[in-house]
């Protein structure tokens, strides 16, 4: 599946700009995200994921419902319906990882890759046709019900808090962070960045090379004027 | 006319002192990129590696973060080609000793040493920094680079050791050439310095450091170094031959001598007797390389220095990881720990340069100081894991060993191409050292591979065997000279008291 990020341009200086902004901003992308198309209709009021659309003041495309991230132009997807869609398999769901809500229930599938829901560390609320397990395992959520053919799984545990399992550890420099039911991942703490976190700071390139460039002319010049002017070219 | 002075050193000048200070830091600079290599060793090796997770649980993530980086599977295989590295260094920098040391005899030592290190701070620039900043990682260029670092690298010891030659006559070498040798181990100590200061920031910029620094002293060098006395009119130091006798007959006729003879254009200082056949005016004809091995003493030595260097490159390579993986010390402690060898090589050439300029022989201090060497080496292989004793018995282990190979590849080479046998009309030095130096290289090149092999298949007990038969064998090599030395040290003793 192509991803495709869901947004506008990131806004450029100027009023031409704000011109183009603002026409964008009436035919936003958002209707290139494939995953709010995959089956037909649009997102209805009376479901999960409609109720909790309305209730976050979200915007309805396709079967996605889209909010801006933090006062900024980019949007993102706060939840997915993609129930009773006749689809017997979910393959990836990377477009819709910052979804609160997701609803596939109805659906055929047989079995869903845990691996789908890697990145999804918003995910709250997850319905499920019934036959299936959540994702990560029940001890990766507060509660789990069953009701009306379909399996909801509510309140997504950190795996970071886990003390049942054996401790889970970071290598050094980084911290544990959520991604997704049943998956951390490992972020390098502040200061720390690079492959595996290894690089602390940035390096002084002006307190080093300065020196090092003013005293080799220096010392160039010193030695010249001492030692090679006096040579004897016979 | 210079005062009477009987062997004093009133004849060293300002630039001596320059002389001195210019070659010693251009190999301390390059010793210290030697040095940053081997002490970023773990930093690269985590480069080229993904992060391992235990069989069951699932690979970190991101993963760019932790497991991109695949040119080697697991940090065994990326060490074990750390290691083939270091040996594809020392087999071009040995093939590259014999060819510079002509080359120096040849061109202008100057220009050469200034081309070996700017050449070689430029190519460890490319291989450390340039390689992590385009996220270039490959095997062949690795090996390439590294290869051709090692040949740029040969430039400069032959001839640092040609012109401190030059500069400093055979009365108090040892001594001189003794401090002057401690420029390897001073050169380990800054790059160790240098190394752990800005590892933090990222082992590439430990290796913009040391190449930058290193460029700009090729660049001071080149702009500051005198090859010979006689480029600033002074007169080339005496050479007055290998034994004692000679010296002192020189030392008392000096005086006499230099009112009666042509002033050949010096400024002062004294020059040898020895020196008098052969107009002054004809400049000294390079040796041929097959002459120079032929030379008396050459060969001996060289491979006894063969034995010797694998013995203290050993050390050098492989020190900080035989302390942090048999003692299970921190890479930073070991690394600090190793410096201490490095000191006892340092003390250890100077004190036996003073004593062999003070016995006029230099065979039967290397004996000696070899002999004692084997016991430590057994002692140190027995060291308990206490950091403060540890450090102790790896100072007098590096005190025995570091002494004698400071001492060959550095006097003895100087001693070597300056002898009787060339009669002052061949420019031999620089080629003695090379033909010295290289084959020490090859004996530590080959014995990085064998030293890595004993370790995996018998542990490290072995390998201290093996470096207590190496030793051994370098004083077999010189066990002719020894006798030599030794027999005409008795025969003088005994004339002296004869004249009593």
């Amino acid at each position: 599946m192509i991803k495709m990020k869901a947004g506008c341009l990131q806004p450029r200086p100027a009023v031409v700009v704000f011109i183009i902004n603002f026409i964008i901003h009436t035919s936003c992308h958002l209707a290139d995200l494939q995953i709010c198309h995959t089956c037909n209709g649009t997102l209805l009021n009376d479901t999960v994921v409609g109720r909790f659309c309305s209730s976050s003041d979200g915007r309805v495309e396709g079967r996605c419902c889209f909010q801006n991230l933090n006062s900024s132009t980019t949007v993102h997807v706060i939840g997915l319906d993609l129930s009773n869609c006749s689809l017997d398999q979910i393959d990836d769901l990377q477009d819709a990882s910052t979804a609160v809500v997701i609803d596939l229930s109805g659906n055929p599938i047989v079995n869903i890759s845990d691996f789908v829901f890697q990145g999804c560390s918003a995910l709250n609320e997850i319905l499920l046709p019934t036959n299936l397990l959540c994702p990560g395992g029940n001890a990766s959520w507060e509660s789990i019900a069953v009701s009306e053919g379909s399996v909801i799984c509510r309140g997504q545990k950190s795996m970071c808090n886990e003390t049942r399992r054996m401790t889970l550890f970071c290598p050094e420099n980084s911290c544990c962070a959520p991604n997704g039911p049943g998956f951390f991942s490992c972020r390098c703490i502040d200061g720390y960045h690079g492959y595996k976190c290894r690089r602390e700071g940035e390096f002084p390139f002006i307190q080093v090379f300065a020196p090092i460039g003013v005293g080799m002319v220096m010392l160039s010049i010193l030695l010249w004027v001492v030692q090679r002017r006096k040579v004897k070219t016979n | 006319m210079p005062s009477v002075c009987c062997g004093c050193q009133s004849q060293y000048t300002y630039h001596h002192l320059l002389a001195f200070l210019l070659t010693f830091f251009s190999y301390v600079l390059l010793h210290a990129s030697r040095k940053t290599f081997s002490n970023v060793k773990v930093s690269i090796s985590a480069q080229w590696t993904p992060s391992v997770q235990n069989e069951s649980l699932p690979a970190f993530s991101p993963s760019q973060v932790w497991e991109e980086h695949r040119l080697f599977a697991d940090e065994e295989e990326a060490t074990l080609f750390l290691g083939a590295l270091d040996t594809i260094f020392l087999f071009s920098y040995a093939i590259g000793l014999y060819v510079s040391g002509v080359i120096g005899d040849r061109m202008n030592l100057r220009y050469v040493l200034c081309f070996g290190l700017c050449g070689s701070a430029t190519v460890e620039f490319v291989f450390g920094t340039l390689t992590e900043w385009l996220h270039l990682y490959n095997v062949y260029l690795y090996c390439g680079l590294w290869v051709l670092n090692g040949l740029l690298q040969s430039a400069v010891w032959p001839c640092v050791v040609a012109i401190m030659g030059n500069w400093f006559g055979k009365s108090g070498r040892g001594f001189v050439f003794g401090l002057w040798s401690a420029c390897a181990s001073a050169g380990n100590i800054l790059g160790a310095f240098l190394a752990s200061s800005v590892l933090k920031y990222g082992y590439e910029y430990a290796f913009l450091v040391t190449s930058v620094v290193q460029f700009a002293g090729g660049v001071v060098v080149f702009f500051g170094l005198l090859t010979s006395p006689k480029e600033v009119g002074l007169c080339q130091e005496s050479e007055a031959g290998f034994g004692p006798a000679v010296e002192s007959d020189s030392e008392s006729q000096r005086p006499l001598m230099s009112d009666e003879e042509e002033d050949e254009g010096c400024d002062g200082g004294y020059y040898s007797v020895e020196q008098s056949e052969g107009p002054q005016e004809e400049l000294p004809q390079p040796i041929s390389f097959l002459q120079a091995f032929l030379l008396p003493g050459v060969l001996p030595y060289s491979l006894a220095y063969a034995c010797l260097k694998l013995v203290n490159y050993s050390f050098f390579f492989w020190l900080p990881f035989y302390l942090s993986s048999n003692y299970g010390w921190k890479e930073a402690q070991a690394d600090r720990l190793s410096i201490w060898y490095d000191v006892g090589g340092i003390v250890g050439g100077t004190v036996q340069g003073l004593v062999s300029d003070f016995l006029g022989k230099r065979a039967p201090v290397l004996a000696v100081s070899l002999l004692l060497a084997m016991g430590a080496l057994v002692g140190y292989s027995h060291s308990p894991a206490d950091q403060v004793v540890n450090a102790a018995l790896l100072a007098l282990t590096g005190f025995f060993i570091g002494g004698p190979s400071n001492m060959i590849s550095s006097a003895i080479s100087a001693d070597l191409g300056r002898q009787d046998a060339l009669r002052g009309s061949q420019e031999a030095l620089a080629t003695v050292t090379g033909i010295v130096d290289g084959t020490g290289s090859i004996g530590a090149a080959g014995g990085q591979y064998l030293v890595s092999m004993i370790e995996s298949r018998l542990g490290w007990m072995y390998v201290f065997y093996f470096f207590i038969v190496m030793t051994g064998g370098s004083i077999l090599f010189i066990v002719p000279l020894i006798y030599r030395e030794t027999r005409s040290m008795w025969r003088d003793r005994q004339g002296l008291h004869q004249h009593l």
